[in-house]
């Protein structure tokens, strides 16, 4: 770590005095005047929202290089664990919620279909994204069911210019290929912007033993376009339609295949300046298919197909209070082959909520919402709220709020009704209750001239949490709530940068679980991680680059494991290794608009000794190269 | 382009997008996947006899891990016990498969280095030194899977021909279990003197559920 330090510190040393570090300064300064939605639901300058919210931008993707979510999470934000769970299924743990109960949204919509705990996160395609707002903590009042943990939006690019053209490639280790194309357009009344992905990557044979002994290789297509019309000032329409296939080889014989339709058509009305109305319907299907090579039949065995309606209208009165009102109906169908025969299910939800954003004085800010959710198969209904204060101190500003979170039992938690490969059955059960959450968090960051601070606590008693345990009468696994649980931790982050182009960040993530004597803990969640990157970016006329140091670190963790599946009487404790990754990676902008990519992950060789199912899948250090043209930057 | 002419285009692309996707409540694009059912998934036994040839199929739902199905080549004939019941087997047989394991009736067994069924042509090829037996096992034959997470299994007590059952391993030491077909032909020697050639070349159904096997054959082997 000192030597790499060093390393950019003469590096900086010998760069000419004509380099422009000032557009890196304004850059940050920027990044405090982003508006972000996620946290509110209208738009709100960063720096003034009420809702901590952490935003990594499209430089930041771009720097890290990353194409799946997972690594880009891992390696910005402490706290987040991606690991694989049965049949390589991606899993997510944030400081002690799963994935199912962190909401993904695209465009600040939901996704369909699950894999095992969450979205299937390849759908989640980095190319061409504006940036990703992270709130952690409960949302529910905004955004119904599973915003229990935190709410993750990801946000696409709009077209910018009157027309813009991106095409990229980056090769890594074992076969890793990925190609990226965008066109955009954005002339008069018409933006449009079109993205299409594809990514190959070859089985990895792992080094040691462990709970597995190879990655399966898998290839994705990613099609995307979002046309917005700008009827006229008052109107703006906006369509999007999208493909997503997923293939992975399980087996020479048989492959897994997930394919996603999803489009959506939205309109915005603006009354006046003090009032707009947003209707949006929104379609998404997500597939899964076992193809045969044999015979070449791709047998469809799991369906989910959401429909959904929204109203939202926002009234802003007194110049700097918002109200907003809105409600959604969805349609949830549901076929799988985990139901009785392969049935269906169906299921529709109703929601209606409120808030007020208002500044009070000029140093204090009042958010307030509620929200009334209802499941008509679960026959359950929620009422969510949330009350957060932002209150400027000087240079520190000062956050404190309570949300409510919930999740209602999905319909497959309801009715599974599924043989596990000759092991065990899993039964759904109906009187499943919706877990919830009651979110307290305070927070101070304080800015000053090139270093920022922040500091965060939170607590939430979380309730009715829903997991499998194994019951006797009915000689299976079953689906119950569990005993309350209480999650806390502090999250701390400190940067730096400077107007030579030294950039360093720091986070750290502090968790801490308990569940009442007598209950087992039986998630692994790390009490403690840290990121940390330190970057010198410099730019001249021609010619720019940006060295970044990144590492991640979770520590060791012992968890109560069950010594047998059929039985929950007794269990053994487990202890996962700490481990560290670090990434060195050299962004080169060659002329205008060519950027070269090198990169050198798990820099330090770490290679686990046994392949736990959340230990890094790496057999040790790699090289990946890429090259991304923005033609019309070329061009012009 | 007059705001007349954007306004048409538009009302055209937003109709034809909400008939497309509300006309389709429970999905789209049904057309491009496959059926899970077919006619071979419910023809069990002995099918596609060719006489001039005495070749043919098999097919056998061995997805069961408390079952034993027996083949007769003799009279081209399937049957099936519990393994819990041995004393109910049936009078005769020539090969028995539990789940993806394999017996013989008194019979041995080569792996040949051939993966082609048709150019296997004759037995007389092997001595009878590197035919192999069954042998009598306690930990193969799999008839309780509740512990695998933890590479736990209940066994039963059985012969079993190590040779024959190498035709598909099954590596259980991960979650999920890997499956590799040998992809050979094997000759099976008969307490008769008869012999068989067979060879496993798929260890699903046609919707890709594992357990269901399709054995090609050639009986007799020697004529």
């Amino acid at each position: 770590m000192k030597t790499y330090y060093l390393m950019l510190l003469m590096v900086g040393g010998f760069i000419s005095a004509n380099a422009d570090p000032i557009d890196k300064m304004t850059r940050d300064t920027v990044l405090l005047q982003t508006v972000v939605v996620t946290g509110t639901r209208t738009p709100k300058i960063l720096g003034n929202s009420p809702i901590s919210t952490r935003v990594i931008t499209a430089d930041e993707i771009k720097k890290i290089d990353a194409t799946h979510i997972g690594e880009l999470l891992q390696q910005e934000i402490p706290g987040i664990e991606f690991s694989y769970s049965m049949n390589q299924q991606v899993s997510l743990n944030m400081q002690g919620f799963g994935g199912s109960s962190v909401l993904f949204l695209q465009d600040g919509e939901r996704m369909a279909g699950e894999t095992l705990d969450n979205v299937d996160y390849y759908r989640l395609n980095l190319d061409n994204v504006e940036r990703i707002e992270i709130v952690k903590g409960a949302a529910s009042s905004l955004y119904g069911s599973n915003a229990v943990g935190g709410v993750i939006n990801i946000i696409s690019k709009k077209s910018s210019k009157a027309w813009s053209a991106n095409a990229n490639v980056r090769f890594g280790a074992y076969g890793e290929q990925r190609y990226g194309v965008s066109a955009g357009i954005n002339s008069g009344h018409i933006n449009n912007m079109a993205n299409v992905q594809h990514t190959d990557v070859d089985e990895i044979k792992l080094k040691h033993s462990g709970d597995y002994s190879k990655i399966f290789a898998n290839r994705t297509w990613n099609f995307k376009d979002r046309l917005i019309y700008t009827y006229n000032d008052k109107l703006n329409l906006t369509a999007r339609a999208g493909y997503f296939f997923r293939e992975c080889d399980m087996l020479a014989e048989a492959k897994n295949r997930y394919r996603d339709f999803c489009g959506g058509l939205k309109g915005n009305y603006t009354f006046t300046r003090k009032d707009n109305l947003e209707l949006a319907y929104a379609f998404d299907q997500y597939d899964k298919s076992d193809y045969v090579v044999k015979n070449h039949n791709d047998i469809r065995d799991y369906s989910n197909v959401q429909h959904s309606a929204r109203v939202l209208f926002n009234h802003t009165f007194d110049k700097d209070k918002t109200l907003s009102v809105g409600g959604d109906v969805m349609r949830d169908y549901l076929m799988s082959y985990q139901f009785t025969d392969n049935g269906n299910k169906t299921q529709y939800t109703y929601d209606a909520f409120a808030q007020i954003d208002a500044q009070l004085t000029s140093k204090l800010d009042v958010i307030a919402g509620l929200r009334y959710d209802y499941y008509s198969k679960a026959k359950s209904n929620r009422l969510s709220t949330k009350l957060g204060l932002m209150y400027k101190l000087g240079l520190v500003n000062l956050r404190m709020a309570y949300s409510g979170g919930f999740r209602a039992p999905t319909l497959k938690e309801m009715y599974m009704n599924f043989n596990m490969a000759n092991i065990f059955m899993i039964y759904g059960n109906e009187k499943l209750k919706s877990e919830t959450s009651d979110n307290f968090s305070l927070s101070a960051d304080y800015r000053r001239q090139n270093y920022d601070f922040e500091l965060t606590g939170f607590y939430n008693l979380v309730s009715n949490r829903i997991t499998t345990a194994w019951n006797q009468s009915l000689k299976g696994m079953k689906y119950i709530n569990m005993a309350d649980m209480k999650v806390a931790g502090i999250n701390a982050n400190v940067s730096a940068r400077y107007a030579c182009g030294l950039r360093a960040r720091m986070s750290y993530a502090y968790t801490y679980e308990h569940i009442k004597s007598g209950e087992p803990l039986v998630s692994a969640t790390r009490p403690h991680t840290a990121t940390m990157r330190i970057e010198y970016d410099r730019k001249w006329k021609n010619y720019g680059f940006c060295l970044s140091l990144s590492g991640r670190y979770l520590s060791r963790v012992t968890a109560d494991e069950y010594t047998s599946y059929t039985s929950y009487e007794t269990t053994e404790k487990k202890t996962y290794t700490d481990y560290s990754i670090w990434k060195l990676s050299l962004l080169q902008r060659v002329c205008h608009g060519i950027d070269v990519t090198m990169a050198v992950d798990n820099l330090f060789n770490y290679v686990p000794g046994y392949y736990y199912n959340n230990s890094p899948t790496t057999r040790g250090t790699v090289f990946s190269a890429g090259v991304s043209i923005d033609i019309d930057e070329l061009i012009r | 382009m007059t705001d007349m002419k954007y306004t048409r285009i538009l009302n055209i692309t937003l109709l034809s997008g909400v008939m497309f996707f509300l006309v389709s409540c429970n999905g789209l694009f049904d057309d491009i996947y496959d059926g899970a059912n077919s006619q071979d998934d419910t023809r069990y036994g002995f099918i596609n006899r060719d006489v001039q040839t005495s070749s043919g199929t098999v097919y056998v739902n061995a997805s069961s891990y408390s079952k034993w199905i027996f083949l007769d080549f003799h009279t081209l004939t399937i049957d099936s016990t519990e393994v819990a019941d041995s004393v109910k087997e049936p009078a005769q047989w020539d090969i028995a498969i539990h789940h993806y394991d394999a017996r013989t009736n008194s019979g041995q067994v080569i792996e040949t280095a051939s993966t082609d069924i048709d150019g296997v042509v004759s037995s007389k090829e092997y001595s009878d030194s590197v035919f192999t037996k069954d042998i009598w096992t306690t930990d193969n034959i799999i008839v309780d899977l509740s512990q695998m997470i933890y590479g736990k299994f209940k066994y039963a007590d059985s012969y079993y021909n190590a040779v024959l059952s190498r035709w598909l391993r099954v590596d259980t030491r991960t979650m999920p279990p890997s499956y590799s077909m040998s992809g050979r032909v094997y000759v099976i020697r008969m307490k008769d003197g008869t012999c068989a050639a067979v060879k496993l070349d798929n260890y699903m159904n046609t919707a890709g559920v594992k357990g269901y096997l399709t054995i090609y054959y050639i009986y007799p082997l020697d004529v």
